[in-house]
């Protein structure tokens, strides 16, 4: 019985562990072309070393402050804590190569910027209003 | 010359910053950001003085405060300044300009800065200021010479910079080409054999150079290979001796200064490697009555390091350097070489605030040190305890 119960323990886990996972969208302003990403495209902007993507569409990446979807993109995207990832940014700043971005406080106020500023990008819950923005396919 | 070009470049970048509102369409526009970061170093040694600070007593005699403002009025266009106080020992104690540059950037592939630019020579070049972001308290001085870092950081003049993808088997190449002109000041790392040998530099020393890097991105995730050329070209400066009673000239000859790097990032571990060697010599002349009327003088620094570390826990990381510095232009001896062997670790409280320790152990004497804060002679080995706390926003 115990050797059946860990291994559907495991799997539950798992299911819980991808359910989790899903939970985080990838928007952007309706004028960026492409409509699917990969996380390594993501990884690049998100961390500064890249400004458009491969399909040449410009975009500018906008963070949120706090909260579960924050901590949920950093794990699976950029795979650091928050507090690292914005020193990372912080070193670009003061290595001279760029400018922190914009953090805003609530997926509301991302769907708000994202929608309004042409090459916005960010991410939010996947169960927050986002009408008028492009949810980006990630692979 | 230099000062002139210097003032030519701070005025177009003066020149940008007040014409950057006109393009934009409020102050909102200009995207302004405010950030600075400051530490503070406690500094011992068991036996010779280092960076010109009474350090064998304990020494807290190396703070550092950064300001760094910078506004994006356009997409493309960012314009970027930052400024230090510094005191390293007896050196420093004045504001310092890091750089101060406009950059338009077309897209990732080409990109142009203007101004006092930081020069993407090693791997950590342009990173070398910035404590807080590494995790070492002193990076190998065989390659990033703290004393020697304001010249090494940037140069006035331009930069053209970009990533071209090189499809998903080959990965990125990262390219950079640079010229302009660097100055040293007369308290530089790279003058302190020259203050030893009894000559000083009144107005430092600049030199005109022109050079470029190429990294690697490799396909295999986190591995990146780089290499880089500078030139330098020939320059001549005042110098002075027996206590300045004398004037003559420094001349410098043309260089290469060459630097190779690998690094590899894995999860929580890192590795890197760096080779880079500068080649110079120069004639010293000086008038009647002195005995000699030219006086040949050379270094031929070669340094490599290996460093490892390892991110214990997300706020916590360890790691430990060999760095190797040799003058094969100097007499054998303890003054030829220097080998350190560093065991670093950082603790980060918060986004904010962390803490710094680091243990070397030092043989020779070739970098690091000056002969006027060591009075009784070098001793040919030390042991250095670095302690830091740094806070940044």
């Amino acid at each position: 019985m115990k050797k059946l119960v860990t291994p559907l323990f495991a799997a539950a886990l798992f299911a819980l562990s991808s359910s989790l996972h899903a939970q985080v969208i990838v928007i952007a302003n309706p004028g960026v072309k492409a409509t699917e990403v990969t996380k390594a495209d993501i990884k690049e902007v998100f961390t500064g070393n890249a400004t458009t993507l491969k399909d040449g569409s410009r975009v500018v990446p906008i963070l949120l402050n706090e909260g579960t979807a924050n901590e949920e993109f950093l794990k699976v995207y950029i795979g650091k804590s928050d507090s690292a990832y914005r020193a990372t940014w912080r070193s670009l700043v003061f290595s001279g190569s760029a400018m922190m971005p914009k953090t805003l406080d609530g997926d509301a106020a991302v769907v708000a910027f994202v929608m309004a500023h042409s090459g916005a990008i960010g991410y939010i819950d996947k169960e927050s209003p986002h009408a008028g923005v492009k949810v980006l396919s990630v692979k | 010359m230099i000062n002139a070009f210097r003032s030519s470049f701070l005025g177009v970048i003066a020149l940008v910053t007040v014409a950057a509102p006109v393009c934009a369409q409020s102050i909102e526009d200009l995207n302004l950001q405010f950030h600075g970061y400051a530490t503070q170093s406690f500094l011992y040694t068991t036996k010779n003085n280092i960076l010109t600070a009474n350090s064998s007593d304990g020494s807290p005699a190396w703070t550092e405060a950064v300001v760094n403002l910078s506004a994006l009025p356009q997409p493309k266009l960012r314009i970027s300044l930052q400024v230090r106080y510094s005191i390293i020992g007896q050196l420093g104690n004045a504001f310092t300009l890091d750089y101060a540059a406009a950059e338009y950037k077309v897209n990732d592939r080409f990109g142009v800065r203007f101004g006092k630019v930081k020069t993407p020579s090693s791997l950590y070049n342009t990173q070398q200021d910035i404590d807080p972001s590494y995790m070492w308290s002193l990076l190998p001085q065989s390659v990033y010479p703290v004393l020697s870092r304001n010249s090494l950081l940037a140069n006035f003049g331009g930069l053209a910079f970009g990533t071209i993808p090189l499809g998903e088997k080959f990965g990125k190449l990262v390219y950079a080409g640079y010229g302009g002109q660097i100055s040293l000041a007369s308290n530089d790392g790279f003058i302190i054999p020259i203050k030893d040998a009894g000559f000083g530099a009144p107005n430092g020393y600049g030199e005109t150079l022109a050079g470029g890097s190429l990294r690697w991105k490799t396909p295999i995730p986190g591995l990146l290979i780089g290499a880089a050329n500078s030139h330098d070209f020939t320059s001549s400066v005042p110098i002075t001796y027996d206590a300045g009673l004398i004037t003559g000239t420094f001349a410098g000859k043309p260089f290469n200064n060459q630097t190779f790097s690998a690094s590899y990032d894995h999860n929580k571990f890192s590795v890197a490697s760096e080779y880079t060697r500068i080649p110079f010599s120069a004639l010293i002349s000086l008038p009647a009555p002195f005995p000699y009327p030219h006086v040949p003088y050379s270094f031929d620094n070669r340094g490599w390091y290996g460093m490892a570390s390892y991110k214990i826990t997300g706020k916590w990381a360890a790691g430990l350097y060999n760095s190797q510095f040799f003058n094969h232009a100097a007499a054998k001896g303890p003054a030829r070489y220097s080998k350190d062997w560093a065991l670093s670790t950082r603790y980060d409280f918060n986004e904010y605030l962390y803490a710094k320790a680091e243990q070397h152990w030092i043989d020779g004497t070739a970098v690091l040190y000056d002969t006027w804060n060591n009075t009784g002679g070098l001793q040919p080995d030390t042991h250095l305890t670095i302690l830091k706390m740094g806070v940044s926003f």
